[in-house]
């Protein structure tokens, strides 16, 4: 166990590594590039010498390079994102409502997702060959690989402008306001404006599971484990049963990847359904020139992707005997 | 017998070998209608990325459709003078459709095969030396699989005016670490293989074995994931540009679908989101159906089966 804890310990070292890597190269970006918000507001004209000086002092911009990038690591790794330039109000606070609405939207498409297409994959998979494999081989290929904007258009304009069944864009109506987030989430309204972009992440992210799991399940079919198995006089059911729990794990770390992924990879599902989540607000914050908002949403998004990474690694060394270096423990 | 004629005769064997390689697989594309399919999609693809500009009837930014009268056609369905119809601005879909369909194909080309060969370069080097040289080139690419690529791209796009070919570059750097990853596990096996040490043990040097015995024995991954990569530049390329963040001056697919999303016409102007959308989905879906095929031969555990 003292192998795996070793492992731990490095890997977590990277971890830690890596996420000053990231936040530094996010420093840089933002600062070192030319642009800054306050030159429009100085060249509309709107602030005179003394409030310019005030305001880029209370932001620290005064300060030389080395000491901003000081605080900005300080405050940043505790998660101390200060005050959107913008919508002068704690980017937390913008920010945290729209994290939930990704949240909610994405984690149960994915878990959905991971579910039912890896089922789908081990059945198809079990009876290779077979047209349901084909189609649903071709189909997954198609929604994967498709960037998902593009599935979300041709889905906005069967669903929502031709059949008229959902809403095309937004969370909910123009004329609902609830307060809290059960009021919000738990209403018809929002269940109308959530099939369509829940309907799409789910197909979007089906391709890699029901491949991952269909692969794993040809690959043990010829083994000799099976064979014990179907000698056994287990039934054809029993047996794939048991050559899927075998193709777990590469689920598993997939999926553990994926949710990482989640923020970033839906930017785009974000835009065109115009849900109102953090990938949607980093490209208003982008083109706003919104620096605190840019960076606290990047920021969590590398995060985000970290952790996952940790995680999956960390996951796979546990559970796959032959990934562990303290030999001997079979499987 | 002389060693003059001995490395002569060896490459001969070699491309002869690579050659056959290259055959079956051709012979298997012929196999699989899917990946068939596929072949013949890229193929009008590739045509459109070098001839398209050229097959367009009318200028794609420059030219207005007018009617008879002289009026400006704005968003009209498929006619005579406009077969595709025309946009909100009066530009004519077929002729954007036709002319977008280079900026497209050149980032997917160029993205795909500056993917293909970094990776393929930083995973062979990585797996075969090991050591220092791995922890560091691996640690390199933990770190750009934890810049998250879309918000990324987009910072470093809203500070650098886009071009055609500062996409390929940005789509380059974030999207080597696939391949290097896989090649460098396949690079791994097979340097534990006999011929590989006897190459070694025979006194190759570590560049020979590693460019002329290893190599060649994980070129099909690297091709493999060169096919990704067009596909994954094309759809980033796209996606980018859907965002607002392309190529201004530029026509391409992603941007004609900004375009109709931004004017709020989608719900009217079908003649104007399908020819692009319909492009690119095709073409990716292509590419990852012949990729499938192919990975199917290379995978020795599925191919066993059947």
């Amino acid at each position: 166990m003292s192998e795996f804890q070793r492992f731990l310990a490095k890997r977590l070292a990277i971890s830690i590594l890596l996420t000053l890597v990231a936040v530094s190269v996010i420093f840089v970006v933002l600062r070192l590039l030319p642009g800054s918000p306050f030159e429009s507001l100085v060249t509309a004209g709107n602030l005179s010498q003394q409030q310019i000086t005030e305001i880029r002092a209370m932001y620290g911009l005064d300060q030389p390079m080395w000491r901003q990038y000081l605080s900005y690591l300080q405050s940043i790794l505790l998660f101390q994102f200060g005050y959107s330039i913008l919508r002068s109000q704690p980017v937390w606070g913008v920010l945290a409502p729209r994290l939930v609405n990704t949240l909610i939207l994405l984690v149960p498409a994915l878990v959905t997702t991971a579910v039912l297409s890896s089922l789908l994959g081990m059945y198809v998979g079990w009876n290779r060959g077979s047209k349901l494999e084909k189609l649903s081989i071709i189909a997954t290929t198609f929604l994967r690989s498709t960037p998902v904007f593009i599935t979300g258009i041709l889905f906005v304009i069967i669903f929502a402008y031709n059949l008229e069944l959902v809403p095309a864009f937004g969370m909910r109506s123009i004329s609902a306001s609830p307060e809290g987030y059960v009021e919000t989430f738990a209403s018809l309204d929002f269940l109308h404006h959530y099939i369509l972009p829940f309907t799409v992440s789910v197909l979007y992210y089906s391709g890699d599971f029901l491949l991952l799991a269909r692969n794993g399940v040809v690959e043990k079919r010829g083994s000799e484990f099976l064979k014990l198995h179907r000698a056994k006089g287990l039934s054809e059911m029993q047996q794939l049963a048991r050559a899927g729990r075998n193709s777990m794990l590469p689920i598993l770390t997939y999926f553990a990847l994926r949710l990482g992924m989640i923020f970033q990879g839906l930017i785009l599902l974000e835009v065109v359904f115009g849900w109102p989540g953090i990938g949607r607000e980093l490209v208003l914050a982008i083109q706003q020139q919104d620096y605190p908002l840019v960076q606290a949403a990047v920021f969590i998004m590398a995060l985000a992707v970290i952790v996952a990474n940790l995680v999956a690694d960390v996951l796979y060394a546990y559970f796959d005997p032959t990934v562990s270096t303290s030999g001997g423990g079979a499987a | 017998m002389s060693t003059e004629t001995k490395p002569e005769a060896e490459l001969k064997k070699r491309v002869e070998g690579v050659a056959e390689t290259l055959r079956n697989q051709f012979t298997f594309l012929r196999r699989d209608r899917l990946a068939f399919a596929g072949v013949v999609i890229v193929a009008a693809f590739v045509f459109l990325g070098l001839l398209g500009p050229a097959l367009a009837p009318h200028d794609p930014i420059e030219h207005t459709v007018r009617d008879d009268t002289g009026s400006m056609l704005r968003l009209s369905e498929p006619t005579g003078a406009a077969p595709f119809g025309t946009t909100a601005y009066g530009k004519d879909v077929l002729s954007q459709f036709l002319a977008g369909a280079q900026p497209t194909f050149i980032v997917g080309l160029f993205g795909g095969i500056g993917t293909g060969a970094l990776g393929f370069l930083v995973g062979l080097v990585s797996g075969y030396y090991g050591g220092w040289v791995d922890e560091v080139l691996m640690r390199l690419t933990d770190l750009t699989f934890s810049l998250p690529f879309t918000p990324m791209a987009l910072l470093l796009l809203t500070f650098v005016t886009p071009s055609v070919w500062l996409m390929t570059g940005i789509i380059v750097a974030f999207l080597w670490k696939m391949p290097a990853r896989v090649v460098r596990s396949e690079v791994l096996s097979v340097r534990e293989r006999t011929f590989v040490k006897s190459a070694r043990a025979s006194g190759a040097s570590d560049l020979r074995t590693m460019l002329y015995h290893v190599a060649p024995n994980v070129l099909p991954i690297g091709f493999l994931y060169t096919a990704y990569g067009i596909a994954w530049a094309i759809a980033a390329q796209a996606s980018l540009a859907f965002l607002g963040f392309g190529d201004p001056t530029v026509t391409s697919w992603g941007r004609m679908l900004r375009q109709v999303f931004e004017s709020g016409n989608m719900r009217v102007a079908w003649w104007w989101v399908l020819p692009p959308a319909l492009g690119i989905a095709a073409i990716t879906t292509s590419v990852f159906l012949i990729g499938r095929a192919y990975e199917e031969v290379i995978n020795p555990e599925i191919q066993t089966e059947q």
